[in-house]
């Protein structure tokens, strides 16, 4: 089975310790470690918490120094800003957070229709020179995006792709579907077989042995992978500033930085927006954290 | 845990035929794309075609700031006048990816903006690959060119650009001026006093004087960035001021041009005399970390252009103050000191037609920028934020009154002088940007850093901009 | 994802196998078709949006073609890569990237397996923990590199504002020419070690346990156990952890377009962003292609090798 983060917590039971607890006189050691622990903590989610913190800061108080770290005016007019326009009405950040949703979502959907069934056919059948192809298909994720965009460029103005929220989709679940791939095979593998054989010697065909037995086992997988690919998609930067331009085709990532590079930068905007714009692929990677360590591990780790 | 997986004799389409269709479908459209094209601009027609009465949407491009809003909201409130059918939107680029966002959409030979705000520079290249309208028949019938300072002209619509300070009556045009720029001096009239310093030398000597007298505040603060144009700017005003030149347009040298006498001493007096009194980990401050260290009290002196400074005077921005007259009780705003000679940068940016656009919406813009240029809407454009072109409208009260740093504007009209206008431009920027900024931190000596910026420059122009090798 | 599936029966697939399976050929014939039918669309897609582009980016590498200036492209043979390859100016670079991904890989790697070691020490709120320290991997590149761009900045950031308050001094973090590249390396290592951090858990948990015990039984010390038990059990996934980190790391363009956009002068210019200014600022597409196969071909043949190397280490 893919190791889960819940796996991977509860597995190794307290046992394990007490022979060293009594070596080492243990207690001390432990709070050591404790200690340790929470040092990290601090240091890797201190700038999450700045983030939200400026985010909920007047714009005088963010240049403060020394920095303000308790005592300020809360404010929630920066949330308010990145929806709602200066002047009324919807603001270019909300539809570029839209946007982003159709995009990101689209090509997600895209990447699992065409991944999972592929992976699917590469874990059961034994298709010529296996190997070379999973490593193509790997290998195409390896290219640097600045480089693939210039030729992607040429190729969509050819075909009037260029400043498309298609052409954005139809990019992103490119580079999606090779991991989808690589990370269901994972899951597929993990799968016997036998349910299927067992189905056709039913009566089924193949193709409702996998449809009705094989898919539904596989859902948990597909929703971690999907995951991967969303954060992807979501993130994305490279080919959404050089593919897109216009104000209804432009996904968030550039929206946000065009924050700064004006006049003044507004910082509590800025965190505001990256607050909103981070939400929704946290509770995602939390709904899914069961499955997490298999998708950054492309379905290698296997007991 | 492995499970026996059933065997098959199975194939999926090769990866040969896969190759195969790859090569097919790459000989096509190789074929289709590599046909020459025409280079030069196409020409607009010398009257404005019949207009459509259908609703029309009216696109500009331009970076995000304050300008691109005010000129947004300014025609559609006064242009939908005229043209109730009409709506215009201005699309805003992050400025790092100005350039880019233009250039990469006329490469494509399609654009969803129909008025291309280009800066002065950006003219040369996009003439010379034929991506805006040639509109030089159109001004001689609609526009009243002795309206204008003819630098302005020449600088935002004129290619090959004239020398400083002239037009060529015979050369053609290629836009009209959208806001005129240049960069103002910001002091803090409580610190060094209500008289601005007069000349270069004595600039840097108040500054240096008031931040040893007021700790915490450093002397001088302006564009040190590697983006954009930043840095380069700041050193081409330090050059002008002290008598340098950028190159001989005539022969096409910049080695041995920019890197003369004059050259050096100017790049001297920016990373010798200048950088040591502005603030520690500036190098890479651009137009909003100086307004920033200006409305947080930390400058003594600024620069920053006139289109970006109205965010100084917004009380929820400064701690200057908590209205607007009491920061204009301690900020003064004045013309660039002169030195061995007056010269400023021009800023500021032209409205040109994109080539590319339907042929209804061609005609819209020329005659939006017909509108545009008249007497009375210029001073609008003054009242409404806008730095205008036309000398009346320089000139007038609307314009004087509108912003403390207008005037500066009207002052420093015939002062400017701009970069080179080459196709070539924006890799000379980017050389002269990337040497700046690494003399301005440290990273190269001030000699080495103009040298490699003369040398680099002067391959980028004897490479020529015909092809798409070299370019390292 | 429910509605996803029956998409994909729609393909021509289905109309070979909806008869009922009769054993023997018939059913090979039938699955050659559905994986047929599985797998083309897929690599299809690849075909259009990876290897066509990359065939085509071949081609124009060996030309002196522009996207904006257009024009014949004319064949100059090797000319861009011989250019490439003896230009100082891409050395440069390079030495950039090495010392980028050495350093960033390195520093993550260290760091994300000592936290995975320490959280897998622990018996309760391992799942919490391992969750909130998930979240740096969760941010898009732009707001990592917009946000540590504030906090880093010398005079308003919150970094300073801390060292100053312990007395220390101002430090300028993405102006000092070797400073910028290390607080490159420090805002990548923060959004990164949690991938490693992950992977390491997994080797970490996937450890048995009689192993341990038996360990325990023989009175082995925690030094030798971990050396002798944990380390090489967990070595060949941190060993892909890192393969993954390294070309990603090698291809990074976003972080330093938005933290330092490759300043002070040069000194933290990626290859990427390099390619990125070939590209876009000249349009010298012929050389740009040109320079983007050469990191492709890098990046393959290091991986072949480091692959290599890995399945010898996993036979002996």
């Amino acid at each position: 089975m893919a190791v889960s983060v819940d796996e991977a917590v509860s597995t190794r039971p307290a046992r394990d310790r007490t022979p060293l607890a009594r070596r080492f006189g243990g207690r001390g050691r432990s709070v050591l470690e404790v200690a340790l622990l929470t040092v990290l903590a601090v240091v890797m989610l201190f700038p999450v918490l700045w983030m939200i913190e400026t985010s909920i800061k007047e714009n005088r108080d963010v240049y403060a120094i020394p920095a303000k770290f308790f005592d300020f005016q809360v404010t929630l007019d920066h949330f308010k800003d990145v929806f709602v326009a200066s002047g009324g009405g919807r603001s270019t950040l909300s539809a570029a957070f839209l946007n982003s949703v159709v995009v990101a979502g689209a090509s997600t959907a895209l990447a699992t229709v065409l991944g999972v069934p592929a992976a699917w056919a590469y874990s059961r059948f034994a298709v010529k020179a296996k190997k070379d192809q999973l490593f193509f298909i790997l290998s195409t994720r390896f290219m640097p995006p600045v480089v693939v965009v210039i030729p992607i460029f040429l190729m969509y103005r050819q075909v009037g792709l260029i400043d498309t929220k298609l052409g954005l989709i139809l990019i992103y679940a490119a580079f999606n579907v090779p991991f989808t791939i690589w990370m269901m095979k994972g899951f597929v593998d993990e799968v016997p077989a036998e349910y299927e054989d067992a189905a056709m010697l039913d009566g089924y065909t193949r193709l409702q042995a996998f449809w009705r037995f094989t898919l539904p086992l596989l859902l948990p997988g597909i929703a971690a992978t999907a995951v991967f690919a969303l954060i992807f998609s979501w993130n994305e930067f490279v080919f959404a500033i050089f593919l897109t331009s216009s104000d209804s085709v432009r996904t968030a990532p550039p929206a946000i930085a065009g924050l700064i590079g004006g006049t003044t930068v507004d910082w509590g905007l800025v965190a505001a927006a990256s607050v909103v714009f981070a939400l929704p692929v946290l509770v995602f990677a939390y709904l899914v954290r069961k499955h997490l360590v298999a998708g950054v591990t492309l379905g290698a780790v296997r007991r | 845990m492995r499970y026996p997986k059933r065997r098959g004799r199975l194939s999926v389409p090769g990866r040969k035929v896969g190759l195969a269709t790859a090569a097919i479908l790459l000989a096509t459209t190789v074929a289709a794309c590599g046909g020459g094209q025409n280079d030069s601009a196409p020409k607009a027609p010398a009257t404005i075609p019949e207009l459509t009465k259908d609703p029309l949407t009216l696109s500009f491009i331009w970076f995000d700031w304050p300008p691109a809003h005010a000129l947004e909201d300014f025609a559609n409130a006064e242009y939908a006048k005229e043209r109730p059918n009409v709506t215009v939107k201005v699309k805003t680029v992050p400025n790092a990816n100005w350039h880019d966002a233009m250039f990469t959409q006329f490469a494509a030979h399609k654009t969803d903006f129909d008025i291309p705000i280009l800066d002065s520079q950006h003219i040369g290249e996009a003439v010379t690959n034929g991506n805006i309208l040639d509109i030089t028949d159109f001004v001689r019938q609609n526009i009243d060119v002795e309206a204008y300072n003819p630098y302005l002209l020449a600088a935002y619509g004129q290619f090959p650009q004239a020398e400083t300070g002239k037009r060529d009556e015979n050369a053609s045009l290629y836009g009209l001026p959208l806001l005129g720029d240049t960069w103002t001096m910001i002091y803090r009239k409580d610190l060094i006093g209500d008289k601005p310093p007069q000349t270069w030398d004595e600039m840097i000597s108040v500054a240096g004087k008031c931040q040893a007298d007021n700790p915490g505040v450093s002397g001088l603060a302006f564009h040190q960035a590697n983006g954009s144009d930043a840095a380069a700017v700041t050193y081409n005003t330090v050059n002008g001021v002290y008598g340098g030149n950028l190159w001989n347009p005539k022969t096409r040298k910049i080695d041995g041009v920019l890197n003369d006498a004059a050259g050096h001493e100017a790049m001297d007096v920016l990373v010798n005399k200048m950088k040591p009194l502005t603030a520690k980990g500036s190098g890479n401050w651009f137009i909003d970390e100086v307004n920033a260290a200006v409305a947080q009290g930390k400058a003594c002196i600024a620069f920053n252009w006139i289109a970006a400074s109205g965010g100084l005077l917004d009380p929820k921005q400064s701690t200057l103050g908590t209205t607007r007259e009491e920061i204009l009780g301690k900020l003064g705003f004045a013309a660039l000191p002169s030195q061995k000679t007056n010269l400023v940068p021009l800023g500021g940016m032209g409205m040109h037609v994109s080539a590319y656009s339907p042929e209804a919406n061609q005609a819209e813009a020329l005659n939006f920028m017909k509108w545009f240029e008249q007497a009375d809407i210029q001073k609008k454009w003054a009242a409404a934020g806008g730095v205008p072109s036309r000398t009346d409208a320089l000139e007038s009260p609307e314009f004087l009154n509108a912003a403390p740093f207008n005037q500066v504007y009207t002052d420093s009209v015939p002062r400017m002088r701009d970069m080179w206008n080459v196709p070539e431009y924006a890799r000379l920027v980017d050389i002269e940007n990337t040497n700046v900024n690494a003399a301005l931190n440290g990273a190269k000596t001030p000699k080495e850093a103009l040298d490699d910026i003369a040398k680099e420059q002067q391959s980028v122009l004897d490479a020529g901009s015909g092809k798409g090798g070299g370019g390292l | 994802m429910s509605d996803s599936a029956p998409l994909t029966s729609d393909q021509p697939g289905q109309v070979a196998s909806a008869t009922p399976p009769a054993p023997g050929r018939s059913r090979r014939l039938s699955d050659r078709g559905l994986a047929v039918a599985f797998t083309s669309p897929a690599l299809l897609l690849l075909l259009a949006m990876s290897v066509f582009p990359l065939l085509w980016a071949l081609y124009l590498s060996f030309t002196d073609y522009s996207a904006t200036r257009g024009g014949q492209a004319d064949f100059v043979g090797f000319g861009n890569y011989t250019a490439i390859l003896a230009s100082e100016q891409v050395h440069l670079r390079a030495l950039t990237t090495l010392i980028y991904v050495v350093g960033a890989v390195t520093l993550q790697t260290v760091l994300g397996f000592a936290i995975a070691y320490l959280i897998s020490r622990r018996t309760h709120g391992r799942g919490l923990l391992t969750t909130l320290f998930l979240v740096p991997m969760m941010l898009s590149p732009v707001v990592v590199g917009l946000f540590w761009r504030f906090m880093l900045d010398a005079q308003f950031g919150v970094i300073n504002s801390m060292l100053g308050s312990l007395g220390l001094g101002q430090v300028e973090w993405l102006t000092g020419q070797r400073t910028a590249l290390i607080s490159l390396i420090l805002v990548d290592t923060w959004q990164w070690t949690p991938f490693i951090m992950l992977i390491a858990l997994a080797g970490l948990t996937a450890v048995p346990k009689y192993l341990y015990e038996a360990a325990s039984i023989d009175r082995a010390s925690e030094w030798f156990r971990f050396r002798t038990i944990t380390l090489p059990l967990v070595w060949p996934l941190l060993l892909i952890a890192v393969l993954f980190r390294a070309i990603e790391a090698f291809r990074l363009f976003d972080l330093v377009y938005i933290l330092t956009s490759g300043g002070p002068g040069v000194s933290t210019e990626t290859l990427s962003f390099h390619v990125y200014k070939v590209a876009f600022l000249g349009f010298n597409t012929g050389t740009a292609s040109a320079y983007g196969i050469l990191m492709v071909l890098v990046v393959i043949v290091l991986t072949q090798l480091y692959l290599r190397y890995l399945n010898k280490l996993k036979e002996d």
